[in-house]
């Protein structure tokens, strides 16, 4: 069954070619190790290439142990494996980041609503992945979102009134040589589903949280959509259903007149003139060493 | 049982589905997994006074 849907959903969506070459997105939690053993199933029968980047945050207590399992796992099934870390990459760690930018604002944002280490988080990683996989020479990059990270995405976008966001969220609404395609082929399989998988294939299942998962709105919105979803079983199912139908008519509404410029600082897409958001963040936050970390990303070019 | 939630081990009276349990527990269904006597169980699973109960959250933030 698992499989099945798996498949299912690589093809429906044509996400792999014969021939692809792979960049996984390999955390080391529980839905990229299963991407990456399903992918590397699927390759018995369809002959493309894997390899997996892991983003190293810096974020003390938190990302050791799901970099040793990203390891571990990558050697098990003799995938080349790439660790890019953010201190030796952006010039410093995730832990550095939020310090800094909480000094400059006087303190902590504390609030329940803050959002603010899961968005320099998100670009960062973001960032560098494309950069990884373009580096690795990848055709795809395959990310573990599952079906709940979906529903909780569309429903994230719509309740912060961001319908252009959404609208880009399975395809961009500019193609860009620069921007390596994304593929997700869990996104229709349930997070539980996921787990009960690594399981029964005996992955080790990482059992820590990230320190500043509570300070994302996407906590919020996971609770209510799993509560909702033991009282009206199918919702998750039919939030990314309903966005699948609408995504044709939002995408061709949200993508006209859209253009990509160049960011003047490190050469990657951006989307709008001047710097790009992950340069302006590696300086406004601080970040030590700027012109190491521009300077490595335009040996990526 | 003998009932594990989280690493934690508690004695518990309790005979029913691991689904009214999970409830009884305040445990969501979505973030969990469960095993019964070592084996992972559906949650339509009776379990009783004999068995070994072990929920295991599977859903973190991050």
């Amino acid at each position: 069954m698992f499989d099945k849907r798996f498949r299912k959903t690589v093809r429906k969506f044509s996400m792999l070619r014969k021939g692809d070459r792979v960049a996984v997105g390999l955390s080391g939690g529980k839905d990229s190790t299963v991407l990456l053993h399903s992918l590397a199933e699927l390759k018995k029968d369809l002959p493309f290439e894997i390899v997996a980047i892991t983003i190293d945050e810096g974020i003390k207590g938190y990302r050791e142990r799901t970099l040793r399992i990203a390891k571990d796992e990558c050697k098990k099934l003799g995938v080349e494996h790439k660790v890019y870390k953010f201190e030796s990459e952006a010039g410093k760690t995730l832990d550095t980041l939020v310090k800094n930018t909480n000094a400059k604002r006087g303190a902590g944002c504390g609030k329940e609503s803050c959002d603010l280490p899961c968005s320099q988080c998100g670009v960062l990683r973001r960032y560098l992945l494309n950069k990884g996989a373009r580096e690795l020479k990848a055709d795809k990059l395959a990310m573990g979102h599952n079906l709940d990270d979906m529903a909780q995405t569309v429903m994230m976008n719509i309740m912060r009134n961001e319908p252009a966001r959404l609208a880009r969220l399975n395809e961009p609404m500019v193609k860009n040589a620069r921007f390596v395609t994304r593929i997700r082929p869990l996104m229709l399989t349930p997070e539980k589903e996921n787990a009960i998988y690594a399981y029964l294939k005996g992955i080790e299942l990482e059992h820590v949280e990230c320190p500043y998962a509570h300070f994302a709105f996407r906590s919020h919105v996971r609770r209510i959509l799993n509560e909702t979803e033991e009282r009206y079983p199918g919702t998750k199912f039919k939030i990314v259903n309903s966005f699948l139908d609408m995504e044709g008519a939002l995408h061709s509404h949200y993508s006209k007149g859209v253009k990509l410029a160049e960011c003047e600082s490190c050469g990657e897409p951006a989307a709008r003139d001047g710097i790009c958001m992950y340069c302006r963040m590696i300086t406004s936050s601080g970040a030590g060493n700027r012109k190491t970390a521009i300077a490595k990303t335009r040996t990526a070019r | 049982m003998e009932l594990i939630v989280d690493s934690e081990k508690k004695k518990l009276q309790y005979s029913g589905s691991v689904s009214s349990l999970l409830k009884k527990l305040g445990v969501m269904r979505e973030e969990v997994i469960v095993k019964v006597n070592g084996k992972l169980a559906p949650e339509t699973a009776e379990v009783g006074a004999k068995d070994k109960v072990e929920v295991i959250k599977v859903v973190f933030g991050g």
